[in-house]
């Protein structure tokens, strides 16, 4: 009976090894394991057995069982994954189709610069306002010390609604109002559409602007630097070349232009930096006593410094953009560039 | 500005210093460097040759053939030049060259004599409009050169894009004492101070207007001879890109840009009674023919030249055909002066006349450098054009003004800059360029600014000049020590970005247009002649009627951008806009300014969505109100709670836009107010849009609604206990509208409904003609407990009760 086991137990094993399909498992298991199947046989024999045999036969009887289960469970499972492959074989999805992405829409790259350069100026806790389209030549010009008759006046080409109502030529009239209706210490930047009438391949007669101004006791030019290399170093990179230059705007003194090595040609010169390597990316400078005086402050106590930020030239050193005409088109294969 | 390298040289050693590096001395001066460019470089293939021998050639009335020696070559050329000789050094192109006109050289033959090669004339370099004969050149120069470099052409011309307070720096003097300064080289002028001692007997000058002429000198050159300017006044002139006219006028113009000073020469023949008078014109003195042969008119207040009769001159602008020099000239009256800036300025505008005189004068010309740059031209007269004259003139300066003093504070400067300086520093940096300084006391500094700088005229300025020569990028670097304190908030300009942000995520892209546009799209709009948004502000100076007037409403715009997207083949099309309309109130005053919110859709929903996963499907109105819809629901105006929420309409007659399909309108409403229209645009509207695809709309009062009271988010409890839902099918006339079911559910007041809406709209068959099945879902819900089929039982039929008889509907059976 020993040696029946042991055949009994390497039959299994053997017809286990050859069984291929899910389907013959049950057969097998009623072959072997089941009542009237050959582990049945063998173990209604075991009565016949000597009493002092029985015992140690049972257990080995038992032992053979447990093993031709677990050789079945195991081919089971074997058996099982395989079917489960081969189904997810058959449902296989081709990965290399494209993702079901949702439609968006894209903020205009003037927004989205504009939006950046408040953000940094935010950052440093200055606050954000915004004025009229629509000023006063007032505060366009005489607030900002530029009589009539002043030659800075040709450096606005200015759109005129009426003799004394304009469109404006920069965001600074907002300097003057927002002085003019508050005590320092101002840290101030207001963004918005300005005006020239000039039209051609690198102007619109339309563009924005973001103006800036800090007015407090003790403002200097070390801290203009300050402040615009921080900018300057957030909106582009940080170890990117920059320079300050002497420069004239009627409403600051001194007044400087900052220019950024040419992002095109790093610096080497170029027919977008005029083969200077210098890009001019913004106009600053001290406040103007003239200005202070207009609007009631005593220059002699308060100091402070502004500067007008171009965006739409801001984009186009960002973005790589080589038509302006581009900006107002709203051609969607331009606006979902960025 | 422009000027040369050799130019400069004249007056301020160069020697060691590159073009690029004083072009970047000046810039970093704030004298910002447009260009520098090798000037004649088209000559440069051009080289000098000796005429060995010239013969006529057979057969021709004036061609020569010339055998001329080029270095070692000797070249036959085929010349028509009449003064084509033996010895004459002329200039020749070789085969393979091009002139400045284009005309490139080939080696060719003339009646069968071959020619390798051309003899050129001026005109035909480009140097002057002689075309009488070839160049000739001095006999001395060797033959085979380079013609730009034996000629000395070969020079660079720099271009300064002067600002306008440094009327100083348009001139080559005033360029080379900037770099004098700079770089601590001296500086030498042709003339330094000249005055006139003797006055004239043969002429007189009044000035009737000593405020807006504070100084005129004259001085009379006889016998000067009209002609050409020699080869290298008129090469300086045509490399900072001007035209020489003639010896008088070039050395007018030569010493205008030298001293920045300008002059005009009159023909002394023509000033009535040898007399200048500097006035106003008189009455009577209407018009008068500038030399540009223009006709212009006269106001009272005017400044003009003028001789013992009539005007001669408009002051400081340009100077008149009736007293021009001409070919005939030989006595000339030179006038050299300074006028009132504001006065030639308003005068130049008026006139719209702008010259490189009237440049000088409206920013301001050194009044005490008059005669020193009369001087230098009248000795210019005597040597280039043959004058000759005394020391005798005129010099009428009632306008001198005392030299300013000012007090610059050490401590200030050192503040204002943001380092510590101290007198010395600041004394050797202004006395750099000329600005004389004296220690007051401790603190103070006492600058006399020289006569030529105008700009410096305050405590501020001299700041400036202080920056300037230290050096911008050797001022340290700060922060602003402020105190901390927050910025308040614009809440109109957080909701846009909100808004914009909403739209973005629904797919909708920011469109920005230009704030004015052409008149006629208010036409194209349809829109009533009482249209408030007729009544729009006018630019006075439009760049076009497509820019003419500032925009009262955003859709004309948006159109715009539809046409040009689905002219560029995309053709789905979702933009938004938030700008500003704007109202005009009352002649030179401000407009009202007002933001608006619009938005338009056109073409397929998905965009560019995978039609692998979006079927194609057309937007529709239901895409433009669910899309305001999202927008107001998320920046919480729609909310129930609200005492006033915002509410659709079907507009009336009065209310309905009239590009509007009259089937598809909406209005937005608050209460009775009115805050937006929506709607499906008429076709014919479009079409004169260049538009043949359907587009939607949306135009919101954004100011308006941006100002509303929003709903607080506030938490409500999540429910426990499960809903119960019930789907009712009706079958009602065709005019029920769906929102009206909803809102009489919603106003039934049945505590247990939570929710209603509607999930299915059919019509046709089986539906009997005049009626549609709705289908609707009632979710019932209680905060206490589970529903019973019996609890529920008991108001939906309540529900279904009302909703039949209310609306003539029956119960659809299943």
């Amino acid at each position: 009976m020993e040696q029946e086991l042991q055949r009994l137990q390497d039959e299994a094993r053997q017809e286990l090894n050859a069984l291929t399909e899910i389907a013959q498992l049950e057969d097998f298991r009623i072959r072997f394991l089941g009542r009237k199947g050959s582990f049945g046989t063998i173990m209604r024999s075991l009565g016949s057995a000597t009493p002092e045999d029985r015992p140690r036969l049972g257990q080995l009887a038992n032992t053979v069982k447990a093993e031709i289960e677990r050789l079945f469970e195991e081919k089971q499972s074997a058996l099982s994954a395989g079917a489960a492959a081969a189904k997810a074989d058959r449902d296989r999805v081709d990965l290399t189709l494209p993702g079901r992405q949702p439609t968006i829409g894209k903020l205009h790259p003037v927004t989205q610069i504009m939006n950046e350069v408040c953000a940094i100026f935010e950052g440093l806790g200055f606050s954000v306002a915004e004025g009229p389209d629509v000023e006063h030549d007032h505060y366009n010009f005489e607030a900002l010390n530029i009589p009539a008759h002043h030659p800075a006046r040709d450096m606005h080409d200015t759109f005129y609604v009426s003799e004394s109502i304009l469109l404006r030529t920069h965001t600074s009239p907002m300097q003057a109002r927002i002085m003019e209706a508050q005590q320092p210490p101002l840290r101030v930047i207001a963004p918005g559409k300005v005006y020239r009438c000039d039209s051609d391949i690198t102007h619109t007669p339309m563009f924005h602007q973001v103006e800036g101004f800090l007015v407090d006791k003790k403002v200097s030019f070390a801290d203009l630097k300050g402040v615009l290399t921080v900018f300057t170093q957030k909106m582009f990179d940080k170890d990117l070349a920059l320079r300050f230059r002497p420069s004239f705007f009627p409403f600051t003194e001194p007044s400087a232009e900052v220019d950024i090595a040419c992002v095109f040609c790093g610096g080497k010169g170029c027919r977008v930096c005029k083969r200077t390597g210098w890009i001019e990316i913004l106009g600053s400078g001290m406040i103007d006593p003239e200005v202070f005086k207009m609007v009631g402050y005593d220059p002699d106590i308060y100091s402070g410094f502004a500067f007008g930020v171009g965006i739409e030239r801001m984009a186009m050193l960002k973005y790589g953009i080589n038509d302006i005409r581009l900006y107002y088109e709203n051609d969607l294969r331009f606006l979902s560039q960025f | 500005m422009k000027f040369t390298l050799d130019w400069l040289q004249e007056y301020v050693n160069t020697d060691g210093i590159s073009a690029a590096e004083i072009a970047d001395h000046l810039t970093m001066l704030g004298l910002e460097v447009d260009a520098v460019t090798e000037v004649f470089s088209e000559l440069a293939p051009l080289q000098t040759a000796l005429v060995l021998s010239a013969s006529p050639l057979p057969d021709s009335d004036h061609l020569q053939v010339c055998e001329v020696a080029v270095g070692p070559e000797t070249l036959q050329i085929v010349c028509g030049a009449p003064n084509a000789r033996k010895g004459l050094v002329t200039t020749i192109a070789l085969p393979g060259a091009v002139l400045p006109g284009g005309l490139k050289i080939k080696a060719s033959k003339v009646r069968g004599v071959a020619s390798s090669g051309m003899l050129c004339s001026e005109r035909e370099l480009g140097l002057s409009t002689d075309h009488a004969g070839i160049m000739e050149l001095p006999p001395d120069t060797p033959h085979g050169q380079s013609f730009v470099k034996t000629a000395k052409l070969a020079d660079t011309m720099i271009e300064v894009d002067l600002t306008p307070n440094r009327p100083d720096c348009a001139s080559v003097i005033g360029i080379a004492r900037e770099i004098a300064g700079i770089t601590g080289r001296p500086l030498c002028l042709p003339v330094e101070s000249a005055a006139i001692t003797t006055p004239s007997r043969e002429f007189s000058v009044t000035v009737e207007s000593p405020d807006l002429c504070p100084r005129y000198a004259a001085r009379l050159i006889k016998g000067v001879k009209i002609g050409p300017s020699p080869l290298w006044l008129r090469a300086r002139l045509l490399a900072i890109g001007q035209r020489p006219i003639n010896n008088i006028v070039d050395i007018t113009n030569y010493v205008m840009m030298e001293y920045g000073q300008p002059l005009h020469a009159f023909d002394f023949r023509n000033l009535a009674g040898g007399k200048i008078v500097v006035r106003t014109p008189r009455p009577g003195e209407e018009t008068f023919t500038t030399l540009d042969g223009t006709e212009r008119k006269l106001d009272a207040d005017m400044l003009m030249i003028c001789d013992g009769d009539r005007p001669v001159a408009v002051a400081g602008i340009m100077g008149g055909l009736n007293s021009e020099v001409s070919n005939e000239t030989t006595d000339i009256l030179l006038e050299s002066a300074c006028f009132n800036p504001v006065s030639i300025r308003k005068t130049a505008r008026r006139l719209n006349l702008a010259t490189e005189a009237s440049y000088r004068f409206e920013r301001g010309v050194d009044p005490d450098g008059t005669v020193n740059a009369m001087d230098r031209a009248v000795a210019l007269f005597c040597e280039i054009a043959g004058g000759s004259c005394g020391p005798e003139g005129m010099d009428v300066y009632d306008g001198r003004k005392s030299p300013l003093s000012l007090s610059l504070r050490i401590s200030r400067t050192s503040d204002l800059i943001g380092m510590d300086l101290d007198a010395d520093r600041i004394t050797k940096l202004l006395e750099s360029i000329a600005l004389r300084c004296t220690r007051k006391d401790e603190d103070t500094i006492t600058v006399t600014p020289p006569s030529f700088r105008v700009d410096i005229e305050r405590e501020a300025d001299l700041v400036e000049e202080v920056a300037r020569l230290i050096g911008y990028n050797s001022i340290p670097t700060s922060l602003p020590q402020v105190g901390l304190s927050y910025p308040e908030q614009d809440k109109a300009r957080l909701k846009r970005h909100e808004a914009c942000r909403i739209l973005t995520a629904i797919g909708f892209t920011e469109a920005i247009n230009y704030s004015f546009t052409a008149e006629d799209h208010l036409e194209k709009l349809e829109l009533a002649a009482d249209d408030q948004r007729r009544s729009v502000v006018r630019l006075l100076n439009p760049l076009s009627e497509e820019q003419a007037i500032l925009r009262s409403l955003l859709l004309p715009g948006l159109l715009e951008n539809v046409k040009r997207n689905i002219s560029f083949q995309t053709t789905a099309v979702k933009l938004f806009e938030v700008g500003k309309v704007f109202t005009p109130t009352g002649s030179n005053e401000q407009p009202i300014e007002k933001t608006r919110l619009a938005g338009v859709l056109s073409g397929n929903l998905h965009g560019t969505g995978s039609p692998l996963y979006f079927k194609s499907q057309p937007v529709d109105i239901f895409d433009a109100k669910g899309a305001v819809e999202f927008l107001l629901d998320e920046l919480r105006l729609l909310d129930a709670s609200l005492p006033e929420p915002l509410s659709f309409r079907i507009p009336s007659a009065d209310q309905l836009e009239n590009f509007a399909d009259p089937r598809q309108a909406l209005i937005l409403c608050k209460d009775a107010q009115v805050l937006g229209t929506l709607g499906k645009i008429q076709k014919d509207i479009l079409k004169r849009f260049g538009i043949k695809h359907d587009v939607y709309y949306f135009d919101l009062d954004f100011e308006t609604i941006c100002a509303l009271a929003a709903a607080p988010k506030a938490f409500s409890a999540l429910p426990v206990y499960p809903a119960v839902k019930r789907d009712i099918a009706l079958l009602l006339p065709l005019h029920i509208s769906a929102g009206e079911l909803l809102h009489a559910v919603a106003d039934s007041r049945e505590k247990l409904i939570e929710h209603c809406e509607i999930f299915d709209i059919y019509t046709g068959k089986p539906i009997k003609d005049g009626y549609k099945s709705v289908a609707l879902s009632i979710t019932y819900r209680s905060a206490d407990k589970t529903l019973t089929e019996k609890n529920v039982e008991k108001s939906h039929q309540k529900i279904l009760a009302m909703l039949t008889s209310r609306f003539e509907g029956a119960i659809r059976e299943a």
